[in-house]
């Protein structure tokens, strides 16, 4: 205890001394924590920007009738199997006309990407009639030479050490001498499921994945949870079962999410068969998971209803049902929606109860419905992380920039609902 | 109103609980699930295999009519279970392996009922002892590689003692003297069978008197030249090859041992170590020089061709010229392929769908 | 408009009893769909939890000192000897959760008395949704995080000062994890630092003491048992974490305390041990069941003990 008798002006001093560097251990504990924000923040962006753009080539294609439909019958199977490289390979050739060896040829063709003939065929399947035409085209080029125009390939390395060699550089560069490459916004990231090849893998089977996810987890747990919360706060006398239930839920929101993931496994996947890798097993093990969360947020949010309007419903003659459905329910609305958006957030971010019901796989196709296989976002972000792709780098990072938008999105969300709809009594 | 729509909201979400619940009673009750008609081939096994499958489930699934395959990576040893737990649509169509099928595990397939498997193979694969390239290139023999991760180790002439090897250097002196860690892969994965059946089996073969012990007490030569040590210097890393190269660039000292096409794609940072003085190279590996390689193969129910649409196409396009063969795409992700004569005969075999036979 | 409600109201009330009673006792079903989950997730695991122990003895499994699971999975193979002693996992999860809370413990302390007691209302309001932003982050990005950036960095300057790290040590992802766990403590004690009445504050200042006495004499230790409360909490949360554990720690189950060393956790374990295979017949893939039943018990515990230490603070100053 410092000695107030002997306040002298020394004593003050070091108090105010004691008292400046006190904030500002605080100060510097917020700063180092938004710091390391920051920090997370610039390092994805840093490496997950260039995602946003593609580097594209510009070629001549002739579509050769007699390559791909000698027949002339346009039959759509026969178009969908029809091999379109040749017309890539003839359009190179042409280009550089100097490049002459088999093996050179077989490099140069591999300045594009294996999208390229994926993005021909596409087209004359939705197109027949380009059949003999000849088109000026804009074909995704290769991951390495998208590496490379995005400044990421180190060409001061020994020519062995680099997959890009000098050979392909130079190509590169006497296109972009001529305008035949450039850069341009990369629909195909957000239009298209995984893919094998960096330069072709899109996010959107992810999303659709998880917003089936999400779907299935809110028509489980949003009736469920508020069913809940308002018998909690509004029917229920306090007995042992309401004690334990109650006990229950707060127990719950601290169960580590991975134990929910081996519940899914055991029980819903072992007991009841229900198909593995899908969203509706997903969704209902994030809606196990959110439960708590609802729930606790609901009752909050009802608790905070003034009991002088319940009051005033009972007094002109509604049931207890009534006065809670019609009247407490309503108002209480904004608060449980908020409530709920914020549940369905970190239900959005999960990802280690998913990889226990095997939504961790490579799947191309974006899925159809609920009982599709599927990944989910933050799954998606997980798998690339480990994909041998020098290109899945910038991937995982800019899937992890729309993760964090989607997340920002429903949080504003929560908070608008918060500022203008909840009302303070 | 209010209340009603919460009803119907919430009798909604109890179908959606007890709908499910239903269903699996009436599974468990009578017949076993069948999921009758599932309309994508499904795909499991080994890591090594996973990369080539995938490229090659993607381009199947964009030329044809058929749905993409799913592939899921669970070790050759993990998918060789699955594929052999039964008949269904609820097991696996397809698993791939780097390493060949047991006899062990064409007997659990036929006891479930399993008994017609067509194999393919598809190439070869070397396997690596790489490190970072900030670090110098390791030069080892296989008697070394046995050395370094034994789990006992000879002594003198016939004796055995726990393994003492702590360094490089403390094996020979050559050697760099720095920590041995090394990390693998655990045995549900066929890099591993692979890598102790030619690695560590033949660095063990180099003491006379542990090959001899091979015709005397086959088990005990196994036990002795099998057993990788426990004591952390040799560190399972999961079925998940790509995270050993990322390890490996964070530390410098470490060794991984993965699949060759995973050196190929990360060659800019990591290196393989000399094998008994052979690079591992796409050169060396395919003349058969380097002394870790191995073929690497997919099993096929044939009972599931023409239940699960695509089988027949998807082997097809596996084993074709543009996937599978000299130049095809698969080369450019580091599969080795077969020589064309050996190509061909794998080609007449899938198109024949002959099975495999015990032999 | 209001007519017709009224009459739909008086309706209601009239002959509806039963709808009612029906009503009510569908919501308390619904209550009941949380104890049924508690039940499931117990049942579940102890199922299989009692399989695993049939084959590996409970004492061997709780008191074991080697981890090695990968046994051979044909009797033709020679795989790891199979120890399942879970010390060596609790060790490597205790260490990293203590690192954990080492860093998250002063820098979510330390800002929730810097808001409480002297940020202004504006500052307040902007500073606390933004800190929280770290909890909304998905763990999944604080593993890419970790393994991409921190983990690297702590090698380096660690070899650079001379010490032997390894390329994925505890430090690394406590570290990341503890900047994970920051708004949770922050905001925990934010709430029981409010909790402590005024009047021992105004008493305080009454006697002439400066803020920083008040509460470091008055406010904190009048919190203590809320705050108490609050760490375990959070330490409960850090045990139970995953995806960066899976991504930024490792898979070396070595006991052992020094945190530049890989270490593994139980949940790196079970992820490892279930990941594509799903057959439940090996005493591995058991043995992940187990470790979640283990798990579940020691965070449900420090749970439990929180909750209680925190419901008696409220009463205290009720």
């Amino acid at each position: 205890m410092p000695d107030y008798a002997l306040n002298t002006s020394e004593n003050t001093r070091r108090r105010h001394i004691k008292e400046v560097r006190f904030q500002w251990v605080g100060r510097i504990a917020i700063l180092i924590s938004l710091g390391f924000l920051a920090l997370m923040f610039i390092a994805i962006s840093v490496r997950g920007y260039s995602v946003f753009e593609q580097t594209h080539i510009q070629l001549d294609i002739f579509f050769d009738e007699a390559h791909l439909d000698p027949s002339g019958a346009r039959d759509p199977e026969m178009l969908l199997i029809a091999d379109y490289k040749p017309l890539l390979t003839t359009a190179l050739q042409r280009r550089f006309r100097e490049v002459q060896e088999r093996r050179e040829k077989r490099r140069l063709y591999k300045i594009l990407s294996r999208g390229a003939v994926f993005a021909l065929g596409e087209m004359v399947q939705k197109n027949p009639n380009l059949i003999g035409t000849s088109q000026r085209l804009w074909l995704p080029a290769s991951a390495e030479v998208d590496l490379y125009m995005k400044g990421k390939v180190d060409v001061s390395l020994e020519e062995e050490l680099r997959r890009l060699k000098n050979k392909e550089i130079n190509w590169v560069n006497q296109l972009k001498a001529q305008g035949q490459i450039k850069k341009k916004f990369n629909t195909r990231f957000f239009t298209k499921g995984d893919s094998r090849e960096p330069e072709l893998s899109g996010i959107l089977g992810a999303v659709i994945g998880s917003a089936f996810s999400l779907l299935v987890c809110f028509t489980i747990a949003f009736p469920l949870g508020l069913l809940t919360a308002i018998y909690l706060e509004d029917f229920a006398k306090k007995t042992l079962l309401t004690d334990l239930i109650e006990i229950n839920i707060n127990n719950l929101a601290a169960v580590p999410s991975i134990v929910f993931g081996l519940l899914g496994l055991s029980i819903f996947l072992g007991v009841f068969h229900l198909p593995r890798s899908t969203p509706l097993v997903g969704g209902m093990v994030l809606a196990l998971m959110t439960l708590p969360t609802i729930i606790i947020a609901a009752r909050a949010s009802l608790r905070s209803v003034p009991n002088t309007i319940r009051e005033a419903a009972l007094g002109l003659g509604a049931s207890k049902v009534q006065t809670t459905f019609h009247h407490t329910v309503p108002l209480a609305m904004p608060g449980i929606l908020t409530g709920t958006i914020l549940g369905m957030a970190g239900a959005l971010g999960e990802t280690a109860p998913l990889l226990m019901i095997g939504m961790v796989a490579f799947i191309v196709d974006v899925p159809q419905g609920i009982t599709d296989v599927a990944t989910s976002l933050p799954v998606q972000i997980f798998l690339w992380a480990d994909s041998p792709e020098k290109g899945f780098v910038e991937r995982t990072a800019a899937a992890i920039m729309v993760l964090l938008s989607f997340l920002v999105l429903m949080n504003l969300l929560a908070v608008f609902l918060r500022k203008k709809l909840q009302r303070q009594w | 109103m209010m209340s009603i729509r919460i009803i119907a909201a919430s009798l909604l979400s109890l179908g959606m609980v007890v709908g499910p619940s239903g269903l699996a009673a009436e599974g468990l009750s009578g017949a076993a699930v069948q999921v009758s008609n599932r309309d994508h081939i499904k795909i499991v096994g080994s890591s090594t295999v996973y990369p080539f499958s995938t490229v090659v489930a993607e381009n199947f699934g964009r030329t044809t009519r058929f749905k993409t395959p799913i592939v899921e990576s669970t070790g050759s040893g993990g998918g060789l279970k699955l594929f052999c737990a039964g008949l269904g649509a609820h097991y696996p169509d397809i698993t791939n392996a780097s390493r060949r099928i047991k006899k062990s595990e064409i007997d659990n397939c036929a006891e479930n009922g399993v008994t017609e498997i067509i194999e393919v193979k598809i190439g070869y694969d070397g396997i690596v002892l790489a490190n970072s390239r900030k670090n110098p290139k390791l030069e080892v023999s296989l008697r070394d590689v046995f050395q370094a991760l034994a789990k006992n180790v000879p002594i003198g002439e016939g004796g055995l003692q726990a393994n003492p090897h702590q360094t490089w250097a403390d094996i020979n002196p050559d050697l760099p003297s720095i920590k041995i860690e090394i990390m693998g892969p655990p045995p549900t994965s066929g890099t591993r069978d692979a890598f102790v059946e030619l690695a560590m089996e033949g660095g063990c073969n180099t003491f006379p008197f542990i090959k001899a012990l091979k015709g005397t007490d086959k088990a005990a030569y196994k036990a002795l030249c099998h057993t990788i040590r426990e004591d952390g210097v040799f560190i399972e890393a999961g079925e998940n090859d790509n995270l050993i190269v990322q390890k490996l660039n964070a530390n410098p000292d470490a060794f991984g041992v993965f699949g060759f096409s995973f050196l190929d794609q990360n060659i800019d940072t990591v290196q393989g170590a000399l094998v008994n003085g052979v690079e591992p190279s796409f050169e060396r590996i395919a003349d058969g020089a380097y002394p870790v390689s191995r073929s690497l193969y997919f099993y096929v129910k044939k009972a599931n061709i023409g239940q699960t649409p695509g089988i027949a196409e998807y082997m097809q396009e596996y084993i074709s010229d543009k996937a599978s063969g000299d130049e095809g795409y698969l080369a450019d992700r580091g599969l080795i392929p077969m020589q064309p004569a050996e190509h061909d005969d794998w080609v007449d075999k899938i198109n024949n769908l002959e099975p495999l036979t015990v032999d | 408009m209001f007519p017709s409600t009224n009459l739909q109201l008086r309706r209601a009330g009239r002959g509806s009893k039963l709808k009612e009673q029906i009503i009510i006792v569908g919501m308390l079903v619904c209550s009941l769909v949380a104890i049924l989950i508690t039940i499931g997730i117990v049942l579940s695991l102890a199922f299989e939890a009692f399989l695993f122990f049939r084959k590996v003895p409970v004492f061997d499994f709780l008191f074991g000192l080697e981890w090695s699971p990968q046994t051979a999975i044909r009797a033709d193979q020679v795989g790891a000897s199979g120890k399942f002693g879970v010390l060596p996992l609790l060790t490597g999860t205790v260490l990293i959760s203590f690192i954990a809370m080492a860093v998250a413990t002063p820098l979510g302390l330390y800002s929730a008395v810097y808001l409480t007691e002297y940020a202004k209302p504006k500052t307040r309001n902007w500073i606390k949704p933004t800190l929280e932003l770290l909890a909304g982050i998905p763990t999944v990005v604080y593993g890419f995080f970790a393994a991409l950036v921190v983990a690297p960095i702590i090698r380096n300057t660690g070899s650079g000062a001379g010490f032997d790290v390894s390329s994925e040590s505890a430090l690394a992802a406590g570290l990341v994890m503890g900047i994970m766990l920051i708004p949770f403590i922050s905001s925990l004690s934010d709430d029981v630092i409010s909790a402590v009445p005024k009047a021992m504050r105004e008493a305080s200042y009454g006697l002439g003491a400066t803020r920083v006495e008040t509460i470091t004499q008055v406010v904190l230790p009048a919190a203590t048992v809320g705050i108490v409360g609050s760490l375990l909490l959070a330490t409960s949360r850090a045990i139970g974490e995953t995806m960066i554990v899976v991504m930024a720690a490792g898979l070396a189950a070595k006991l052992t305390l020094n945190p530049l060393e890989a270490v593994t956790t139980m949940t790196v374990q079970i992820v490892t041990l279930l990941t594509g295979d799903q057959e439940f017949d090996s005493a591995k893939t058991l043995a992940a069941f187990a470790i979640a039943l283990f798990l579940f018990i020691l965070t449900m515990g420090l749970n439990v003990i929180a909750l209680k230490i925190v419901d008696k603070y409220k009463v205290h100053y009720a």
